[in-house]
């Protein structure tokens, strides 16, 4: 089941709406923010995901976070 | 009989009491707005125009021969062809945004007129009312003919009819403030804080540019309605000077509340014409100046002259000045085909004018256009890369303003989401949630594009969307105006540093 997320990419000038799979894992997640916004911001390697506050262990699965419909992720720089 | 001046007092000063009905039944609070207060309290309500009906009728029928002379002589098509192309897009944004956001100001002072609490307030209105009625009509008249020229100037009449994301944020925005407001908070929000301060942007700094950019057509029909808006919005400052006197808490609110709305949507209808669709060579100034010079000391000097603090948020907002409406931009162009008017990449040359004029966060922004730049590169300039070069996936956006969440900087963006009676919420910023948070039961139902979106209301996919839900067409949604054709592309790199 897709779940409707608001990610935000370091660099860019817009929120998007990601839809992840709650099996996906963080640096998955990371990845499909990164490739919606590569118009505007070149993709890094190294980045770190934020969720209420808190840096994420990028193997951690979207459904392991916590992560539900409408909350609010950031991916910034590593 | 009378002369002019036994008859006017007499006549627009004419209130009495009621003996059928209670005072609180001819004006009730609802409509006629808080805090309700007996006629004794507004008696003394008074503007300095005094105009009679036949003095109104002379002078805006000479102000009409005026824009119609000035049509005549400089406002035909062939005139209109001879625009640099960055400015006619502008003004394809203030043909959809203006006229039929005006027609809504007669509703607002239709409502002034009736629910007035003075009678002397209640005739200004109904001038007020006639006014905006030909704020309506004349860009009406000389915009829409411009679809012959260019079909996107169909907007000017289906702009508010659509469900375009502009289209429903400017709704949200004017509906509150003039559709469906009482007397009291319109003309607060409306004559003071919109017509006192904000307009000026439109009607000074936009006159200005287009004297700039050789568009006189424009100029004469801003300036002239200009002369309009100064004396109507008049109306508001003895109604505000009468709710500070017996309610400051709440008249604080209003002027903040209504201070950080207008200048959400203000900064992008304005700002992007003055940093991005007017030729660097025709601009003036910057947004930001401007901003400054016209309305930040000017609303400052109003907050103290009636007592009042600035807002909560001022700090905020002065660090907006050097990003929001560039970070809009950037947004807009890279989701062009969501909208009804066509945008430019800023060259070398504007990028090193916004670096001079935005030091504070250019370096982010310069990083994007880069990076947009650089995916015309790669597939080549055309109307076919079109898409290409355009996001794919959904922007979002906030559920107070409806504009893109694109608050905060490149490096930190501003969204802030909020559980309310069970339902999740987002935000651009702090001042949209505290207004959100104020008056809940105003804006809790109200579904922005993702919502709809994702409830099936509007279709997902990118093409659906654009043609079924915004009503647009591949001929008339926005596009690069040079298609990515910019010699300077072909140059590299190093121009732009």
């Amino acid at each position: 089941m897709p779940i409707p997320l608001y990610g935000f990419l370091q660099g860019d000038v817009v929120g998007l709406l990601i839809l992840a799979d709650d099996r996906d894992t963080l640096e998955a997640l990371a990845r499909k923010l990164q490739a919606a916004a590569s118009l505007r911001v070149a993709s890094r390697d190294l980045v770190r995901v934020v969720y209420n506050d808190k840096t994420m262990d990028l193997t951690m699965t979207v459904a392991q976070a916590g992560l539900q419909a409408l909350d609010r992720f950031d991916v910034l720089s590593g | 009989m009378l002369g002019r001046e036994e008859w006017l007092p007499l006549a627009r000063k004419l209130d009495w009491d009621y003996s059928y009905v209670r005072e609180d039944e001819v004006f009730p609070e609802v409509i006629s707005g808080r805090p309700w207060l007996p006629h004794s309290e507004w008696k003394d309500w008074e503007e300095s125009f005094k105009t009679s009906y036949r003095e109104y009728v002379d002078n805006q029928y000479e102000k009409d021969m005026a824009v119609q002379a000035v049509h005549d002589a400089v406002g035909r098509i062939e005139n209109v062809q001879k625009l640099a192309l960055p400015w006619l897009n502008s003004l394809k944004v203030h043909a959809a945004a203006l006229p039929l956001a005006e027609f809504t100001g007669v509703i607002g002072n239709l409502r002034g007129a009736r629910f007035g609490r003075d009678s002397a307030w209640r005739t200004m209105a109904t001038f007020g009312a006639l006014d905006e009625y030909r704020h309506t009509q004349i860009p009406l008249l000389l915009f829409h003919p411009l679809l012959r020229l260019d079909s996107q100037f169909d907007w000017a009449h289906k702009f508010y009819h659509t469900n375009n994301w502009f289209a429903v944020a400017a709704r949200h925005f004017f509906d509150e403030l003039t559709v469906g407001q009482n007397a009291i908070e319109f003309h607060i929000a409306t004559n003071v804080v919109l017509e006192t301060g904000f307009t000026n942007l439109q009607f000074v700094g936009l006159a200005s540019l287009a004297r700039e950019s050789s568009d006189h057509m424009f100029e004469r029909m801003v300036t002239s309605i200009q002369t309009d808006e100064a004396r109507h919005a008049q109306i508001g400052h003895p109604v505000l000077a009468t709710v500070m006197k017996h309610d400051p808490k709440y008249t604080q609110y209003l002027v903040d509340k209504w201070f950080w709305r207008n200048w959400r949507l203000f900064s992008i209808l304005t700002g992007l014409s003055i940093d991005y669709l007017t030729a660097p060579e025709q601009r003036p100034y910057s947004f930001k100046e401007f901003m400054e010079e016209w309305i930040i000391d000017q609303f400052l000097r109003t907050l103290d002259e009636f007592g009042l603090e600035k807002p909560w948020y001022w700090d905020l907002l002065m660090d907006e000045l050097d990003i929001y409406h560039h970070m809009i931009y950037a947004s807009a162009y890279s989701y062009r085909a969501t909208l009804w008017f066509n945008f430019v990449i800023p060259g070398p040359a504007e990028r090193k004018w916004l670096r001079q004029k935005y030091p504070k966060y250019w370096d982010d922004m310069d990083a994007v256009w880069e990076q947009i730049s650089e995916r015309w590169r790669t597939v080549g300039p055309g109307a076919e890369n079109e898409l290409a070069v355009h996001g794919t996936a959904m922007p979002t956006f906030c559920d107070l303003c409806q504009l893109p969440l694109s608050a905060g900087t490149p490096r930190k963006n501003t969204a802030r989401v909020l559980v309310h009676d069970g339902r999740k919420y987002i935000f651009c910023s702090e001042p949209c949630q505290w207004i959100f948070l104020h008056e809940p039961e105003r804006y809790a139902n109200h579904k922005d594009i993702v919502k709809r979106v994702l409830s099936g209301e509007a279709p997902a996919q990118l093409p659906n969307l654009l043609t079924e839900y915004f009503n647009l067409t591949p001929d008339t949604w926005g596009k690069d105006a040079h298609n990515g054709n910019y010699e300077w592309l072909g140059a590299g790199k190093d121009l732009a540093a």
